[in-house]
Formats: C-alpha cells, structure tokens, sequence
C-alpha cells in the first residue's frame, strides 16, 4: 500500500505480510486492557502516598475493579486455548530461549541506543526482548492466578503462614511484570526503530521491509537471514561505522 | 505520653464471662444469633474470636508440678509494641496510638484482610459483607479506644467482678504483675509467669500466668512475622527501586535515542 | 449470714463448701482475693467437682455429695482431740458447760437415734433433750467441762465415731487431705485467728440439710469463729433478695420478723404469746422476749385502727394453721397433684423448671382450674399447657400470665445475704403493659377489696379491713415506711419519757410496744427507712445511704452504706468479738469492747448486746441474745435430733457406716403413685448406680426463664450438659460433645456430655463410686428447643430429682441422688 508520510516529499509504498491473527490481536488487548486497572487497583495498596485512595468505600471499588479485571485476565489465555490452541501452544514456542538470544542480548545496547542495524544478529518471529516480555507475562499470569484465587477465596482456610507467602510473591510478580510493561510500553509505542510493532498488533500485518530487517529468520528463513546479516556487517565495515 | 497497658491476672480470673460479655453489650456485638454455638462438650464458647466476638474466655484443664489446675485465658488483641498489622494494612484503618493502643477506624478499613493474617497472635477477625465483591471490614479488639479517650476504663475492666483485670500505665501494670508472680511463687504457684514484657516490642496486654504460656495455647516467643519484614522492609522499596530505576532508564532511552536515531527509511 | 461480704477479707481461712460463690456470686471473689492478696488468707475449697471457686483454692477435695456432717463430724472430732478449740470462747460463750438431761442418749448408744424416737410417726419427743435447771430454771452448768452430762462430753462421745478413716470412707476423700484440711482451719481457733465458712445449697438441699448447716456452726463455735470479723457462719443465699422474701415471712411457717405463723392452738392473742413465752418456748428468754411487741405491733400495721387492745389486735383475721403442718413447696406440690387446690398464683418462678421431680409438678400444674403468673418471660411454666407432647385441648387449667416489670424497672429495696439493705432506683421503663409485681398486687387487693364490699360473705374483715392506702400506683416508700414502722401515738418508755413522737418513722425496734402504739411491718427492719446521717451531712432514709468512705477500724462495715438488720449491725453476735471480761481476744482483731470508764460497750460496730450492760452483770458473758440461755447451741434440738448425725441421702449407693439408720429418720418420704411413670418414685443403686447432683452456672440464672432469653449469655452456654469423670466416659464409650441421655426414678433427660478431669471416681469404703453433676437451669422454653438452638426437647435436670425434702425445712434434696448414664 502507498502511504504518505509526514514531513517527506513522496508517498512511499509498504507490503504488508500477515504477522498476528485476530484473536492473537484481541487477546493481546484485552490483556492490556485487564493488566493495566490490575496493576493501578493493586498499586493503590502498595504505594503508601495513595493511601487515601485505598481507603473506605473507593478502597472497595478499586478492590472490586481488581477482581473484576482479574477474572477475565484469568480467563483470557484459558479462552484463547479453547478457539485456537495450537496458534497459542505456536507462540509460547516462540517464546522459548534460543541461540539467537545471546547474540541479541550482546547486539541490544549498540541496535537500540545507537541505531547500528549491523549489531544485531537475525531473529526469528520473536527477538529476545520479545520473548522476555512474553514469558514474563506467561510466568506472571501463573503466579498471579496462583496466589491470588487463595488470596480471595482462602482467608480462615489456608494457614496465614502461607498466605504471607502468597502476598510477597504475588509483590515480587507485580513488580517484574510492570517495569517489563513500562518497557515494552516505550519500546512499542515511543521508540523509532519498533514502529511496526504497534500496527502489527493492531492490524495484524507488519511490513515486508520491517520483517526482513527485525525478524529476518522468520522472513527470509535460518540460512539467508545469516547470509545477508554477514553482508551487512561487511557492508558496515567498509563504511567505518555509521 | 506514657504508654497504657491491660494487666490480666488469670490467677483471679473465675472465667465468669463478664468481660465476654461487656465488650458486646459496650460494642453492640451480637451474641447466639450470629454465631449459633453447640455445647462441644466444654464450657467453652464461642469457639473462637469473630467479628462479633472480641475477647472470650478460653478454658484448658492443665496437670502440672504443682497438681490439677483450670486455666482460664481471656483472649484479644495483644495490641503489640510492634504492631505487624498497623506495618501491612495499607489504608492506615489499623494506628498504633501515642499511649500504646493499635486502634481501628473502621471507615477507612477496605476488607483487604492483611491484619488478619499476618498477625502473630491470630487476633483480627474479617467481617465479610461480600466474599465475591471483597467487601469487608477487619474487626478485633481496641482496648475501648471511646471509652479510654475519654477518661474511662475498658468495659471489661471495669465489669470484671473478681477484680482480675487492670488497665493503666504499662510500668505500673508490669510491676503489679511482677509482684502478682512472686506472690503466687511464694503460695506454691511454681510456674507463675509474666507474659507480654518483652514480646514484639512489649504486648500491650499483660498476662500473669500460672502454668507457661504454652499450656494456654499461646506462643512463648511469638516472632514478628518475618514475611511482614520482607514485604514491607525489602520487597517494597526494592521495588520502589526497580519503577525507578525502569522509568528513569526508559527516559534516558528516550532522550538518547531521539538524538542518535531519526525514523527508519522506508521503501 | 452472721457476717457480712466485705468482711469475707477479714478472714485468715476461708472454708468454702457446699457453696460455688466464684460461680453464683462472683463480686464476692473481690473480697475473697482481698483475704487471699493482702492477709495471706488460706482458702480450701470442698465440693464434689472442681469447681471455678476451686480454681482459686490453696487446698481442694472432691466429696461425696450427701457426707458433709461426716466431713465435719470428722472435723469436731479432730478439734476436740487435738484441744484445738477456743477454750475460754467454748466455756463462757456456747452451752459446752451446761448440763444435759441424764436421760438423754444419742446414737453412739442408740444405733443412730436420739432418746425419744416414735418410728410410727417419724417424729421425735424432745423431753430428754432438755437442760439441767435449778429451781428457778436456770441451766445447771459446769465450766470444769468434766461432767459426764455436760454438752462438751456428749459431743465427744456422740463424735468419737468420726474418726478420720471412717470420714474418709465415707466421704472419699483421702486420709492425708482430710487432716489437711482440718489441721489448716482448725488453726482459726487461736485467739486473733478468723475462719468463715460460707456455704450455699450445696448443704442446704439435702435431707439432712438443717443439721449440715448445724454441724458447720458447731466447728464455728467450737474455733471462736461467730461474732467476730472474718468469721461467721455464712449461709450465701441463692436468689437476689431471697433474703428479703425470708425476713419478710414469705415461708409457709413465718410472719416477716419471723415471727411464728399461728396455729390452731393458739386461739386467741393472749394464748399465742403464753405458747412462745412459757419455759422452754421460743420467746422465754433471751431477745425473743419482746416478742410480743413485735405481733402486736405487727398487727396494727396490718389492720391499722381496727387493731387494738378492744378488738385483741384484729388477731383473728390472721390465718392459722394445721399443727403439725406442712405447707412447703414439696407438700404444695402434692396436695396440687392430689386435686385439692384449686388455684395457684405464681410470681416470678417457674416450677416446671425448678421444682423437685419436675414432670410430677408439671402433673400436679394440671389439676388446676386456674393459674395466674406473673412472669417477664413466657416460661415452661406459663406454657406448661402447651409443651413438647402435651395435647392443650387435654388440660382444664386456665392459664392467666400477667406481664411483669423487671428489677430495673421499679424502685425498692432488697436485702442482701449478708442481711445489708439497699434502696434501689427505676432506671428504666417497663415494655407494653408489664407492671411491677407490687402494682399487680395493689391492683388485686384493690379489686378484691371492692368485691369484698359489694358481695361480704361470712368472714370479710381481714380484707375489709386491711389497711391499704397506697395509692391507685402504689407509692412504694409508704409500704416502706409502714415496714420501718411508725408511732401511732406517741411512744412512752416506764418513766413517761417520749420515745418517738405520734407518726414518727421509728429509728429502732427496742421503741416497739406491746400496746397498739406502734405498727411495723417487720421488726427486724424497724430503722431501715428512718432518716439517719449519711456521713456528708445529709440524712436520708438509711437504706438510701451510699458512703464507701467512712470505715471505722477499717474492717469493711461502712455503716453509712445501706443499712443492715438489725439495728445497722454488721456482725452479728459481736459480743464474743470481747472475752469474757470485755477485753478483745487480740488487739489486731480488736472489734467491739467494754470501757469501763464510760460504762458502755464501745467499738467498730453497733454493740449486739444491751450497751449498758456490764461483762460482770447478769447475762453480761451471754452473747447469743435470741437464745434463751444467751449461749450458743452446741447442743440444740431440732426435729431430728439436737447434734448433727451423719444419714445418708434418700438415694444412696452404699450402707449407712454409722448405724442401722439409712436415711433421716423424721423425713417425710412420699409415695404418691409409687410405681407409675409419674409418681413419686425411688431408685436402687443396682438399676442407677451413679451419684448425681445438681447445680448452677454463672452464666445463667435459676430456672432459666430469663437468661434462656438472652443471646449473649445462651451464646457462652447454648446447651444442657452432663459433667463426667474421664473414667466415667471411657466406660460408658462417651466423649466429650457427645449427645447423652440421663436416667433415674422420675425421668430421663438429654445432655451434652462434658468429660472432665475436674470430676475423679471416687472410693468410698472399698468401692469406686462416680459422680456427675447437672446444671439445672434448662427447659424447652426461649432461645433452647423452642426456637432451635438445640434438639434436645427434655433437658430439665430436675425430672430426675426426687420430690422429698429436709426435715425441717423440707428443702428438696436436689443435690444427692442416683442415676444412670449412656450414650444417646
């Protein structure tokens, strides 16, 4: 398709390749949708200067927002694999460790801070930054349902001994899982280099271009995503940098 | 201001339930028609603390050293030198007063239900309104925080006919509790004993004991809960930390970027 | 009691038996731990169960209940071998030195009769319990106490069978905690040393109730323990205002000031006082003997003007009685079951709760053809008719319940145990149309007055007559001052002196008259409504006074509190507080003495004795004033005899060790319907080998029609139990929790089982024995089986106790008696 950018002269043409159905789109969403109130109805627990939020009746409002938003955030990945679970059993293999994941961890300060595209080694349909938020999320939303159901349902039943535990993980899991929220919240929304990131999950579809530069493995495949990857380096080289 | 403290002297104690059944009739708690006790074969009722039941009389049949004896135990909120509930109850409905009193202002109370288990003694009772919803109150316990703003002593206090309950400044019920234990020594109460001295900071509820803390059920060295520790002391503010350190990584990104970086071509 | 409840910190040993005042008088604790805290006092506590009194005991013992007089037989006997005894008080102060008829004999010879015994009639001629007089009738005494007829000597012999095994096989407690005992109370018998001994129901409910309650007053006679503070006997009454309802005469047997109901012997004024005041009679010597100013001027109260020299008194309006008679509560029942009483008028109690062989009683409510309560609850009295498996169209009785108001809302005064009265205010309103009980009353007399004139019949005068001029609401401090009493005329002593000028509230009894210028309601009350000092400077009606400051000597009298009968007198019989020559025994328990300078009895407390009389006057050493000798009554005669004897309870497991006589000889034991579901039926120890007794909780009250009402107190105590040894369980495959049903002769209930290590096996002369113990506060009635609480629907400890009493106050043996126990 032909899009007219801002502040350039011509439009410029973009070919868009298929990346994430629509329930993947919707589930990512409403995913957002319920972790956002979760995180902002748990913080007014946590964070003492927003005591007066959490006091007497809007106390209990935000209280019943959390388990409201809680109940579908639990539901949501269990729904998801009732319509499409090999799509989503797919994903979570993605989201796996790999090899490539090194050699982004090592190309990731001077790709992302600097801009040198010769940095970063191919990756497949999800970079090691990608696959971190998802298996955060993943391993969150365990521990968030694992602690949290008792929490609700399990005063006076499970020892408070336990329950203590279940507050500090529950703590710990809150944390990781928002400063990896605030991050993919920059990366996909503010930062220049990502800006398909966002219409992919909105659309559905990323740009040819895109994909061949931030995901060349899952574009090009294993082998030609290396070779031109050596290419560009060499290319790099003789440039004497950027 | 001095810090005030309940003095109970369960070697007085007759277990007549005064005091059980004061604190209802000053607090407007209710009685059989909430809890609909059975006779469980002991004399011993309402089982347990609950939100309408705030102190009651726990009765344990003991051979000691010293021959048979009959324990009464009035129990309630410790009201702790070092309060774990005041530490984890995140609207501040749970206040450790001035004079020693961890008093509750039931307004603010969510229902989160933090006191209730993170407390050493297991004292704070919820009162759910709705268990789906969460729409609670806590409920234990506050030493008649009315009636002693107000120059008054607690109902229990003041009922008790046997004369076993005191209630001032914590010195001097500590050494009337002191002089009670070597009395009672003197008379053959070999394991006589003062709860509460040293305990979490000093209890404000005082015990003199005649057999060892155990044989009532309650804890010898009842520990602040460590988790309470870790949550509110490490937990929390390294994660204070880690928001910080996020967004200030994550603006500095930012900045950086915008400088080194211009959008990506596009064909 | 002779002392008083603040006293009780006075004593140096506490003996508390028969009594769980921890548990039916728990502001009493705060003077018992005041003895305990500040005195080093030594409290031993003996019950058949640890009880919450014995909680607070420095030495316990389980008994057997129905073996006090063998515990305490036990205790004389020890006393009198060790010459514990306070030995200038038992030689100048009791009837130890005086001489006892040489035909007496007792049961040490007599095989457990007293000389004089008519089996036929179960009744006992007295004349050889009579006293030795010289001519002009005086006692024959010998102070040496070596005479073989004297009361000291007969006590030993009649004791010397109580010796500590024999107690202890009787009693099951074991040997070494016998002695104990005894060795530790019998030290209250130095000079300087109190011990009281307060006792409740647990040794008045039994057949021989009276004599456990003599058997204790001889070891307080025997210590030095009476008249002086921290001792006393000490009878804890069981109801509020019991003692009110006795000293006003609410018995079959007494009018208020216990003043002796008339029989049909005594035909006219002048023949009932000649009965009282003729040798050996009730008033012929000692206080008594202005008995006669007492009924007469009793009789002016009542009859007001028409009660006058002229008329002798009105006292023909007065019912008499069948002599001999019995009216008690037992006999009531009986002649009720039997048909012969038409209506019963009920206030505030509930018999088919309360009563003796309650389902008999519940029978006898039947036969009825009217019955009126006054109740603040609905009862399983008022709804005796309409009970769990009683068909109401079966039952002709018509039920009237008039509502009445309850304690706090109606003024009026009410007497403790320790005989302290004190007026209360209304504080709070009565609910609907509940009105006081003294309102219902007025209304009824009222009414009845009006019938009475418009339709007279033969006999209306007692009625017609009656003063009753109270008031349509009656006003309360009128009956108040008219039971003070008041000068009709003005009251002249023998010199002419005015006394008390005409209409004057009367401030002492001593200014009662014999000749219609004085009317007083009760006696012994004569000053509780008078004006008197308070101590700030105000005069109020005494019994109005609240001064908890002024404490002369500090013993606790606080004479400015209340006023207590009679005559404000805290300790009664303070006399002996003095030794024989008015000097106090020790200076630290110095309470009342004679100064000789002034010539007047000086001290902390009103003088219960005639301050002017000297130690060295005629009668100046007889402190008893309302016995005829002034001595108190080692030896005294009641209707089983003038020692206390030990018989055992009417249902008992074992033989009698003392003699051949099993049970009390004068009790009467009914029979009605023997052999019927419902009668008055007696068990063995084959077919109900348990001891059983019954008892009260703290946490409720009576027969429970009040606090089975009240969710705070049925949420401490929901349900009817059964307490049990471990043993006991284990036999039987109970455990604690579980349903239960208890047996004996007259019923069968449920209850929730109780295992407890505070009830052990007991061994009495071989065999081990078990006891259980029932409260008896449940019914069907309030928050129990009526609305759900529990599903047992009979839970009345007392369809299990038997329908006969004490012989001489025919008080129900609800304590001792058999049963048998198994799993529901």
């Amino acid at each position: 398709m032909t899009v007219q950018l801002k502040g350039r002269a011509e439009a410029i043409t973009i070919q868009w390749i298929p990346k994430y159905t629509t329930l993947e789109r919707a589930a990512h969403w409403l995913h957002t949708a319920t972790f956002v109130p979760l995180a902002i109805t748990g913080m007014i627990l946590y964070f003492p200067f927003l005591q007066p939020l959490a006091q007497g009746p809007a106390g209990m409002t935000f209280r019943l927002i959390h388990r409201v938003a809680a109940v579908i955030f639990g539901l949501l990945p269990i729904v998801y694999f009732i319509f499409q679970p090999r799509r989503l059993i797919l994903n979570i293999r993605e989201f796996l460790p790999s090899k490539d994941d090194i050699g982004w961890l090592k190309g990731a300060p001077a790709y992302y801070l600097l801009g040198r595209h010769e940095a970063m080694p191919p990756q497949g349909r999800f970079n090691a930054g990608e696959k971190m938020n998802g298996l955060i999320m993943i391993v969150a939303w365990f521990v968030f349902g694992l602690t949290g159901v008792p929490m609700w349902f399990g005063k006076g039943v499970i020892p408070p001994e336990v329950f203590r535990w279940l507050v500090v993980f529950h703590d710990l899991a809150m944390i990781v899982s928002v400063c990896m929220f605030l991050v993919h919240l920059y990366l996909a929304v503010a930062h220049p280099l990502m800006w398909a990131g966002l219409v992919s999950m909105r659309f559905g579809v990323t740009s040819a271009e895109y994909a061949a530069e931030h995901h060349a493995k899952w574009y090009y495949g294993p082998k030609r995503a290396m070779e031109i990857w050596e290419a560009k380096k060499r290319e790099a080289a003789q440039k004497g940098g950027h | 201001m001095a810090r005030l403290a309940m003095l109970i002297d369960e070697s007085q104690c007759t277990a007549c339930r005064g005091c059980q059944v004061a604190c209802k009739q000053w607090n407007d708690r209710e009685g059989w028609l909430y809890s609909r006790t059975r006779n469980r074969g002991s004399y011993e009722n309402p089982p347990d603390l609950s939100p309408q039941t705030w102190t009651r009389i726990k009765f344990t049949e003991y051979e000691g050293p010293d021959g048979f004896r009959w324990l009464f135990l009035k129990e309630g909120c410790m009201h702790c030198g070092d309060p774990a509930c005041v530490a984890v109850c995140p609207t501040g409905a749970l206040k450790q007063q001035p004079n020693g009193l961890v008093t509750f202002e039931r307004e603010l109370c969510n229902g989160c239900g933090y006191c209730t288990q993170f407390c050493p003694f297991h004292i704070p009772r919820l009162e759910v309104v709705n268990p789906l919803t969460g729409e609670a109150k806590s409920s234990k316990c506050v030493f008649c925080q009315d009636r002693v703003t107000n120059g008054l002593l607690p109902a229990c206090v003041k009922t008790c006919p046997a004369k076993a309950l005191d209630f001032g400044d914590r010195d001097e019920m500590i050494a009337k509790g002191q002089e009670r234990v070597k009395a009672l020594k003197a008379r053959g109460y070999t394991q006589a004993n003062l709860y509460g001295v040293d305990q979490l900071g000093g209890l404000g509820r005082l015990y003199v004991l005649i057999a060892p803390p155990e044989a009532y059920g309650l804890p010898a060295n009842p520990q602040y809960p460590a988790l309470a520790n870790v949550w509110q002391k490490i937990i929390q503010p390294l994660g204070n930390v880690a928001f910080g350190a996020t967004l200030l990584g994550i603006l500095g990104a930012f900045l950086f970027v915008r400088r080194k970086i211009r959008m990506e071509e596009v064909r | 009691m002779t002392n008083h409840w603040v006293d009780l910190k006075n004593a140096d040993y506490i003996l508390i038996i028969g009594s769980n005042c921890a548990e039916n008088h728990p502001a009493s604790m705060t003077w018992i731990h005041k003895a305990q805290n500040e005195r080093g006092a030594k409290l031993i506590v003996v019950d058949p169960r640890f009880t919450r009194s014995a909680s607070q005991a420095d030495i316990f013992a389980q008994i057997r209940p129905g073996t006090d007089i063998a515990f305490f037989g036990g205790m004389i006997k020890y006393i009198l071998d060790n010459e514990l005894y306070h030995k200038d008080y038992v030689v100048h102060y009791t009837n130890a030195a005086t001489l006892v008829n040489p035909d007496y004999k007792g049961p040490d010879e007599l095989d457990g009769l007293f000389s004089g015994y008519d089996p036929e009639k179960r009744r006992y001629d007295r004349s050889t319990w009579t006293y030795q007089t010289d001519q002009d009738g005086k006692p024959l005494r010998d102070e040496t106490l070596q005479d073989p007829h004297c009361v000291f000597q007969i006590m030993k012999r009649h004791y010397a069978r109580y010796d500590l095994d024999t107690v202890s096989g009787v009693t099951g407690i074991p040997k070494d905690l016998l002695e104990k005992i005894y060795k530790t109370y019998a030290e209250s018998g130095q000079p300087g040393k109190a011990g009281t001994i307060l006792y409740a129901m647990g040794q008045t409910q039994h057949t021989v109730g009276s004599q456990n309650v003599r058997a204790l007053a001889i070891v307080q006679l025997l210590l030095g323990n009476i008249g002086i503070p921290g001792g006393g006997v000490n009878a804890l009454r069981g109801e509020s205002n019991v003692q009110g309802s006795t000293d006003m005469g609410v018995l079959a047997h007494i009018l208020p000031g216990y003043l002796p109901v008339p029989t049909e012997a005594d035909v006219d004024l002048k023949t009932y006082i000649e009965n009282k005041t003729k040798p050996g009679g009730a008033w012929s010597g000692g206080y008594w003997t202005n008995g006669p100013k007492f009924i007469t001027s009793l009789l002016r109260a009542w009859w007001g003007p028409y009660a006058v020299q002229r008329t002798d008194f009105a006292y023909q309006y007065l019912p008499k009685v069948d002599s001999p008679a019995n009216y008690y509560w037992i006999a009531l029942f009986e002649a009720m079951y039997a048909g012969k009483i038409k209506g019963l008028w009920i206030m505030g109690q509930n018999p088919a709760v309360g009563g003796p062989n309650a389902r008999f009683e519940r029978e006898a409510l039947k036969k009825l053809e009217w019955l009126v309560v006054q109740e603040i609850f609905d009862t399983e009295t008022t709804s005796f008719w309409r009970a769990p498996g009683e068909d109401p169209s079966q039952i002709q009785t018509e039920v009237f319940v008039l509502p009445a108001a309850d304690a706090m809302e109606k003024a009026g005064s009410i007497v403790t145990s320790g005989r302290l009265i004190q007026w209360r205010d209304k504080v709070a309103e009565a609910p609907g149309e509940a009105k006081p009980d003294h309102q219902i009353i007025n209304l009824i007399a009222l009414k009845l007055k009006e019938l009475y004139a418009a339709d007279p019949g033969p006999f209306p005068q007692p009625i017609l007559h009656l003063v009753w001029d109270y008031g349509k609401e009656l006003d309360i401090e009128k009956v108040a001052r008219e039971i003070n009493g008041y000068a009709v005329k003005d009251v002249k002593d023998a010199q002419g002196n005015v006394l008390a000028k005409k209409d004057a509230t009367l401030t002492t009894f001593a200014h009662l008259q014999a000749d219609g210028s004085t009317a007083c309601g009760a006696w012994i009350y004569t000053g509780y409504f008078s004006l008197q000092p308070d101590g700030f400077g105000n005069m109020l009606p005494a019994a109005k006074r609240r001064n908890s400051v002024y404490d002369p000597g500090g013993w606790g009298n606080y004479p400015y509190w209340g006023w207590a009968w009679p005559a404000n007198r805290r300790i009664i019989y303070n006399r002996c507080s003095a030794d024989p020559d008015g000097k106090p025994w020790s200076e630290d328990r110095k309470y009342i003495w004679w100064d000789e300078a002034q010539k007047k009895w000086m001290g902390y407390d009103v003088p219960d004795f005639v301050v002017t009389k000297a130690p060295t006057d005629p009668g100046g050493r007889d402190p008893f004033i309302m016995r005829t000798d002034g001595k108190g009554g080692l030896f005294a005669a009641m209707n089983e005899g003038p020692l206390p004897e030990h018989y055992e309870p009417v249902e008992s497991p074992v033989k009698n060790v003392f003699s051949s006589q099993q049970i009390n000889p004068v009790v009467k034991v009914w029979k009605t319907d023997e052999g019927k579901d419902i009668g008055d039926n007696y068990g063995s120890p084959d077919q109900f080998p348990i001891i059983a007794t019954t008892y009260r909780l703290v946490e409720h009250w009576q027969a429970g029609g009040m606090s089975r009402w009240l969710d705070w107190l049925v949420e401490a105590q929901p349900e009817m139990f059964v307490e049990m040894s471990q043993e006991l369980a284990a036999e039987k495959g109970i455990k604690s929790g579980d349903k239960v049903k208890v047996r004996s002769a007259r019923g069968e209930i449920e209850a929730v089982a109780i295992v407890t290590a505070r009830i052990k096996p007991l061994q009495v002369n071989g065999k081990t024995l078990h006891v259980v113990g029932m409260p008896w506060h449940w019914g069907w009635k309030g928050l129990t089986y009526d609305v759900g609480v529990t599903d047992m629907v009979q839970s009345t400890a007392n369809f299990l106790t038997p329908h006969v009493g004490d012989g001489n106050t025919m008080i129900p043996e609800y304590k001792a008696f058999l049963v048998d126990v198994e799993k529901a």
